[in-house]
């Protein structure tokens, strides 16, 4: 058993100055934006020349603007496609990003999100210096309040830290530090899904890079405004996010079936008061409308045990609604495993995914609501993933083996 | 097959053109000799049909046996090929691609290389069939009665069935993709929509198959008319009914009547749930 060799350092704001071969990507921004974004990145990096590329401007806008900015040198890259979606980093993101890394011969470069403008100074310094130290790939963590980040809190980041080791909180994080080898490592995984004319595919940071045995560093960024996305339709995002998640797993399935997890992490105080928390109810009503009409799907994904469970919980009083940890994380599991088995069709699979989410968020706020700190609750959750990681290993290897 | 021929040359003669060549009036025994000759005559023609029907039938179990076997062949051959050129295992690297991804998902087994093998080896049976069913088509004369009934019910049962396995398919499809967005929309009567819309499929593959077969004519026509506008009229008004109230407000809402419902009311960015 080979253990996971990307290591996890949780740091705060680093003040230390990055190298000069700095270069900043930036996705689309607006005008405004764009120029929120110059003037943190001048403010973070006083002192430094650092090269920032962005798709947004001509080649004399951005001479122009350069002369705002006395530190930045910036760049119009015509090699910068714009991404299709703009709410997460996409694989023609990854792309762009390592064409223009080559263009300019840069050792490291920071990838900067949507919403670019909302990232703090020390965060972006922090990213930087994770980079410039020698590390391949540094993550940001963002300080959310209790309503936000749901799906990261509940299915990616418990499901990435279980099976890849990848302690990072937020899986999917839009602003990136990588260095050339991770960017290059990246590039090529996202040339698969471009070249489908897959440009929106979504690509995991994380889970390549401790596949490969590169270097992870988480560094706190503070607040930041996490771009969401355009209609906001839970099922439709949820089965996208969804969909490329388990496919990454089934792809990655010769790593992190040899791998081990482990290894705590510091937990950091939500910031959202217990009272300021939802309404549950509507949540719970879907729960049980689900369960009365998904049974039958549900059967042929999910063990007797769990199917028990559900039926327990969905005549559980609104005030004792909990859906137990170990339960979640066995449905994740069932719904991983039906996903590369094929049990049913994958779209139709993602779909019976939602109301037992939907379950999952009302039961986490009922338990907040008892004075639970919800960032407590989800690191409990994570260590459970990962205590039961056996559950899907075996079930991978034989999942015809009888399961009660 | 030349016993048979030889049986019928020795036994039994071409009857005559004139059907009443035999007929003696004022004859007793005339009567049994035309009935024999008669009953003869469809012994002729009932023998004379199997020795027709015989070989063309040998002919349609021998070319669905020999296809078969080359099926089987050629899906050993090209196993051992896939196999060796690690076909699945290169699809899996590629498998960011349109194409590979569609072919897994109908792949059973998880394997491209499975798929593909019985997809050869079920092609040459339907070829077997075809030539059989060719070969059967040909042994009669156009002109043969049996063969403008029974040939196109044969012939046509095939595209049926298949008519009849991708009706299902598509029903159960349908039904599971209504039923879950129905849920996910937490609509209470998911299940009712569900059915509504599986037996509407399956009523409208009954008439296609039918149709297809040649059985009922306008009987089948009319029927699955009324069948199909009885569903959707229930589904109408049983979806109607049980938004009564919501499509009420909402055109008492228009014309200003109502004060908005609390849950119109725009909920505060800080209340709002993000997912992401």
């Amino acid at each position: 058993m080979a253990a996971i060799s990307s290591e996890v350092n949780t740091s705060s704001a680093a003040t230390a100055a990055p190298t000069s071969k700095l270069l900043v990507v930036l996705t689309p921004l607006p005008s405004e934006a764009l120029e929120a974004t110059l003037g943190r990145l001048s403010l973070a990096f006083i002192g430094n020349n650092i090269t920032v590329s962005t798709p947004d401007l001509g080649a004399e806008a951005a001479k122009s603007l350069g002369q705002d900015f006395a530190n930045l040198e910036i760049v119009s890259d015509d090699l910068t496609a714009p991404p299709p979606s703009g709410w997460l980093l996409s694989a023609a993101d990854f792309v762009s990003l390592y064409k223009t890394l080559q263009e300019h011969d840069a050792a490291a470069c920071l990838l900067l999100g949507p919403e670019a403008q909302t990232l703090r100074v020390e965060a972006m310094r922090a990213l930087a210096s994770a980079i410039s130290s020698g590390g391949d790939l540094a993550v940001p963590r963002y300080a959310t309040g209790s309503r936000e980040g749901l799906v990261n809190s509940a299915l990616l980041y418990p499901v990435s830290r279980a099976i890849f080791g990848g302690q990072p909180r937020f899986p999917l994080a839009v602003d990136l530090g990588l260095s050339r080898r991770m960017a290059e490592k990246l590039a090529t995984v996202a040339q698969r899904f471009t070249a489908a004319n897959q440009n929106d595919a979504l690509i995991w940071p994380i889970a390549e890079a401790c596949a490969s045995g590169y270097s992870v560093t988480e560094v706190d960024a503070g607040a930041r405004t996490l771009p969401q996305p355009a209609g906001g339709d839970l099922n439709a995002v949820l089965a996208q996010v969804g969909a490329s998640l388990f496919a990454m797993i089934e792809t990655n399935a010769a790593f992190w079936q040899r791998s081990r997890v482990g290894g705590g992490r510091q937990v950091t105080k939500s910031l959202a008061a217990p009272g300021d928390l939802p309404d549950v109810e509507p949540m719970i009503d879907s729960f049980r409308v689900a369960y009365k009409n998904l049974q039958e799907i549900w059967s042929l994904v999910l063990p007797p045990n769990s199917l028990l469970a559900l039926k327990r919980l969905s005549q559980a009083p609104a005030d004792g609604f909990r859906m137990g940890d170990s339960l979640w994380a066995r449905i994740v599991y069932d719904f991983i495993l039906a996903y590369r088995l094929r049990t049913i069709n994958r779209g139709h699979l993602l779909g019976a995914l939602t109301p037992l989410y939907l379950a999952w968020v009302a039961s986490h706020f009922l338990l907040a609501r008892t004075g639970v700190d919800p960032e407590v609750h989800i690191e409990e959750m994570a260590r459970i993933f990962e205590s039961d990681k056996a559950y899907l290993v075996s079930r991978w290897r034989w999942p015809d083996r009888f399961n009660p | 097959m030349a016993n048979i021929a030889l049986f019928l040359q020795q036994t039994y003669q071409e009857p005559a053109s004139d059907p009443t060549a035999g007929y003696v009036p004022s004859s007793g025994q005339s009567i049994w000799q035309h009935m024999g000759v008669a009953l003869h005559d469809s012994m002729y023609r009932m023998l004379s049909f199997f020795s027709r029907l015989l070989p063309s039938l040998l002919a349609l179990i021998l070319a669905i046996a020999i296809l078969t076997a080359i099926g089987a062949l050629l899906a050993f051959v090209l196993k051992r090929i896939l196999v060796a050129l690690k076909f699945d295992e290169r699809l899996a690297k590629n498998r960011s691609a349109d194409i590979t991804s569609s072919i897994q998902d109908w792949a059973p087994s998880h394997s491209p290389t499975v798929l593909v093998v019985r997809t050869a080896f079920w092609l040459c049976v339907v070829l077997g069939f075809v030539v059989g069913i060719s070969a059967f088509d040909a042994s009669y004369s156009s002109a043969s009665r049996m063969s403008s009934f029974l040939l196109p019910y044969l012939t046509h049962s095939v595209g049926a069935i298949i008519l009849l396995l991708v009706g299902n398919i598509v029903a159960r499809f349908l039904a599971r993709s209504v039923l879950i967005g129905a849920v996910n929309a937490k609509l209470a009567y998911a299940r009712f929509l569900s059915l509504g819309v599986k037996w509407m499929v399956l009523v409208l593959t009954a008439a296609m198959v039918l149709d297809h077969l040649g059985v009922g004519g306008n009987i089948v026509e009319l029927a699955f008319g009324i069948l199909f506008g009885g569903i959707v009229l229930t589904l109408s008004l049983a979806v109607g009914l049980g938004s009564k109230e919501i499509v009420t407000r909402s055109l008492e809402r228009s014309g200003d009547k109502l004060p908005p419902r609390p849950m119109d009311i725009p909920v505060k960015p800080s209340e709002q749930l993000r997912h992401f």
